[in-house]
This record gives C-alpha cells, structure tokens and sequence, in this order.
C-alpha cells in the first residue's frame, strides 16, 4: 500500500519536472537554432577591416558578456515597454523576450569561438583556393568552415552544456521551467527531493550532449 | 608564342625586405624558368605578385595576351575587373613550399574539388583525370588517403597533380622542395623533369642549382628586388658575367661543393 502511494507520488514528481525540463529543452534548442548561424555572422563582421562594421560588433560583444544574462533577459522583456517613447511601446511575449536575449548573449560568445578557429587556419589554404579559382563564398564554405568546425567542437561543447543548466535562468521572467517547476514543488512539499532529481535530470540532459559532442568529434577525427 | 610577359613590376611591404624593384620579363610557352638567388632577393614575392596573391605596387602583367594588370600614366595600378581576372588567373598554377592540401579532403579530392567546383566537369570526368595524374605522380594507391597520412615528397606530388588538374598554362612553384628532407626531393623534382620533357611552362623559384642547370631552358638570377642576370644555364652556371651572380654561385660551390 504504502509502496504504491510512494511510486505514484515519484510519477507524479517526474511528470511534472519533465513538464519542465520540455520548457529548458525548448529554449535549449530555439537558442541553439538562432546563435549557431548568428553567431558565424557576428564573427565575420568583427573580423571584417572596415573600422564602421567591427566596431559596434566589438561593443556588442563586450555588453553581451560583460553584463549578467540575467540582465539581460529582463532588459529585452521590459525595456521595449519602459523605455520606448509613447506609441511605439511594446511587448514581446515571456518565452519570445527569453530565446531572444539567449539567442543574442550565446552568439556573442559563440562568435568569438568562430573567430578563434577562423583565425586558426593557416593562410596557405586560402592562397591555396584562391590561385585553383575559388570565389571567397566557395573558399569559406568548402575549405575554410569544415575544418574550423573540427577545431572548435571542444569550445563550442563547453557553452552548449552551459546552456544547458543557464535555461534556468528564464524563471525570472516567469516561466515554469525545470528548475523553477522544481523549486516550488520543494516549497510545497517541504522536501529537497525535487530539487535533487531536478539536478539529475540536468546532469542526464549534459551527458547526451557530451556524447553528441564525443560522436562529432569522433566522426571528425579522420584527418589531422 | 609569349605566354607571360611583365614590365617593371614593383613590389614592396611596410618594414620588409623580400621585395621586387623594377623586374622584367618574357616566358614562352614550353618554356622552363628557373629563379635562383639569395634568401629575401625578392624571388617569392615576385611570384606571389605574378599569381595574384600581392597585389603589385607599379608595372604590368601580361598572361597571354591579356593584361592581368597595368598601371597609368598616372601611376595609378588598374587590375583588369573581378570577373575577368578569375578567368585569366585559371591559366595560371601555383605549387607552394608549405604544400597547403587541404586536410579535410582525401587526396582525390584534394585534386577534384577545383575541376568540379570552379571548372564546372563532371565528378566523373574530374576524378578520371585526377587518377590519371595520380598514376603520371605514382601515387595511385593513395588516393584515398588523407594529407596527414602522406610523406612531404608524396604531399608536394600530390599538390602538383591538383594544381595540374586545372590545366594551367603556366605552373609556378615556390621553393616546392624546400621544406622536405634532402631524401624526399628527388622524387618531387623527378616529376618536375617529367613536366618539363612534356613541355609544361614552368616557373620554379628554387634552391636546387644542379636542378636549375639540368632542366631550366633559362635562368633568372636574382638579387635585391632585382633581376642582375638571365641566360641558359651554361651561361649563368658556366660563365656568369656579373659581379653578384659570381659571387652568389661561388659561396654556393663553396658550401656544396659541386
């Protein structure tokens, strides 16, 4: 009897912390989807020699991981409502303010990994595609990016796993994810126990991405 | 038939030497220049200027009849426009020191990828003529094999056959054997010779003065941005009648004693 009460509570504890973790997961991925691309871009243009295009991106860089994320995501989700001029106030649904302020402080760093391996090739494949005739589009895409993708596997990894546990950070704005969800359901149950399997599950969610990472790594690794 | 041709070209860096002051020039098709001279006489740059790798500060360059680059009355240098320039640049080849294959791709690859991507052949076409020159290299049980698994001999060969995959009309090479150990040379200069028997046009920046001799039908001697001397090898190596030249030669035999 007593077996099947506490079984039933466990399941009812973990649908509900799933219920959360489906929420991390869906700024987990939005965020991945948007950065990734965006911050290939940002890279560029702050490598690009024209002072008028690197330099704001220098300075979007430097307020993207030198202020708190948390921040960050208060900022985009009230500033357009407090701080725009009247009639052209708004604002932005919670989830919508949380992928975009994620989306914007993980490019920034991702950015400057893309640079870090951009800048890690060596000039002689450049010259080496440019004298065989390839456009500089060809030269990036074909020669340039697979082999920067290869080097900044480990980097990148690092910030996809932070990810992974700063989703947490969004509860500011309200929204019931993982930890959030855990966090009350301790509170009214009077027990630590779903901030403990809260913690595992997170811990589950690292461990697959570090395989993923270790399988494209490994897929990689047929050439030096 | 002149297939090259450059006009007091200048070239030169902020701080640097390596530079190129004042050079003329004529290569005819089938012809095998050989570029000899001191470290930092200007020799390398003078190809990286030729290939469009720098861009020149002052002259012309003529790549079979059309001009890559000239400069006017002005003193203005005008390359000839982007689209243009691509296409004149696809007669010229270019081997490096460093090799630079790209370490991603597998050797027939290395070779396929510009025939496919910029020539516009078929995967098919380009990999028949890229494993035709495999075999011309002696390489055609590597082609799946990856840069890092090559020898430097087998890694400059390799870079040959993917610089002669784009039919160039003239091949440059830059030192191509100065980064391999002394016994893996022979082998990259022996398929040099095969392209010279053919009548490949051929620019060689090189070290190997017993190379040079054998197989240049010219030899431009280099010192200082500048060229002091030019002739067949008999000349330069038999007879050099400048002051330089016998002095560079002379340090040369001394040290190698050939």
């Amino acid at each position: 009897m007593f077996a099947t009460d506490n079984s039933i509570r466990i399941i009812k504890l973990l649908a509900l912390l799933l219920n959360g973790a489906l929420t991390s997961l869906q700024i987990f991925f939005l965020t991945l989807l948007f950065s990734l691309p965006l911050g290939l871009l940002i890279a560029l243009g702050r490598m690009a020699p024209q002072k008028w295009i690197n330099a704001p991106i220098k300075l979007f860089i430097l307020i993207m991981r030198g202020t708190p994320l948390l921040l960050q995501l208060i900022f985009v989700y009230f500033a357009p409502f407090y701080m725009l001029p009247e009639g052209f106030k708004f604002s932005l649904p919670r989830f919508t303010a949380a992928i975009i302020a994620f989306s914007l402080n993980y490019a920034a760093y991702f950015a400057e990994i893309y640079r870090g391996g951009i800048e890690s090739i060596s000039q002689g494949q450049y010259e080496a595609a440019a004298v065989l005739g390839f456009t500089k589009t060809q030269t990036f895409f074909r020669i340039i990016l697979p082999q920067v993708i290869k080097r900044i596997l480990p980097p990148i990894c690092n910030e996809v796993i932070t990810l992974v546990k700063d989703s947490a950070l969004v509860q500011i704005l309200g929204i019931s994810e993982l930890f959030r969800v855990a966090k009350n359901e301790s509170s009214r149950i009077f027990s630590t126990t779903p901030l403990f399997v809260a913690g595992l599950l997170y811990l589950f969610m690292n461990w697959i991405v570090t395989r993923v990472f270790e399988t494209a790594e490994k897929k990689l690794s047929y050439y030096h | 038939m002149q297939i090259l041709k450059v006009e007091n070209l200048y070239k030169s860096f902020d701080g640097a030497d390596d530079v190129v002051t004042g050079v003329s020039f004529k290569i005819n098709t089938g012809e095998v220049i050989a570029v000899i001279g001191p470290s930092g006489s200007g020799k390398s740059t003078l190809l990286r200027c030729l290939t469009l790798l720098e861009k020149i500060d002052h002259g012309t360059i003529i790549v079979a009849g059309e001009t890559m680059v000239t400069t006017l009355p002005n003193g203005q240098v005008s390359y000839t426009p982007e689209e243009k320039l691509r296409k004149i640049r696809l007669r010229l080849g270019m081997v490096f020191q460093n090799f630079n294959l790209f370490p991603h791709f597998s050797v027939v690859q290395n070779i396929t990828e510009a025939p496919i991507r910029v020539g516009g052949l078929s995967p098919a076409k380009a990999k028949d003529i890229a494993f035709e020159l495999l075999s011309k290299i002696g390489l055609s049980d590597k082609a799946d094999a990856y840069p890092y698994q090559l020898s430097g001999g087998q890694a400059q060969r390799v870079a040959i056959a993917r610089a002669l995959a784009m039919k160039p009309d003239i091949l440059f090479f830059d030192e191509p054997t100065s980064a391999l150990d002394p016994e893996l040379t022979g082998e990259v200069l022996k398929v040099i010779r095969t392209l010279a028997a053919e009548h490949m046009t051929m620019m060689v920046v090189t070290h190997e003065m017993s190379f040079a001799r054998d197989v240049a039908d010219r030899v431009i001697f280099m010192d200082k941005g500048e060229i002091i001397e030019e002739g067949t090898p008999d000349k330069i190596f038999g007879n050099p009648t400048n002051k330089r030249t016998k002095l560079f030669l002379g340090n040369l035999n001394l040290n190698s004693g050939f």
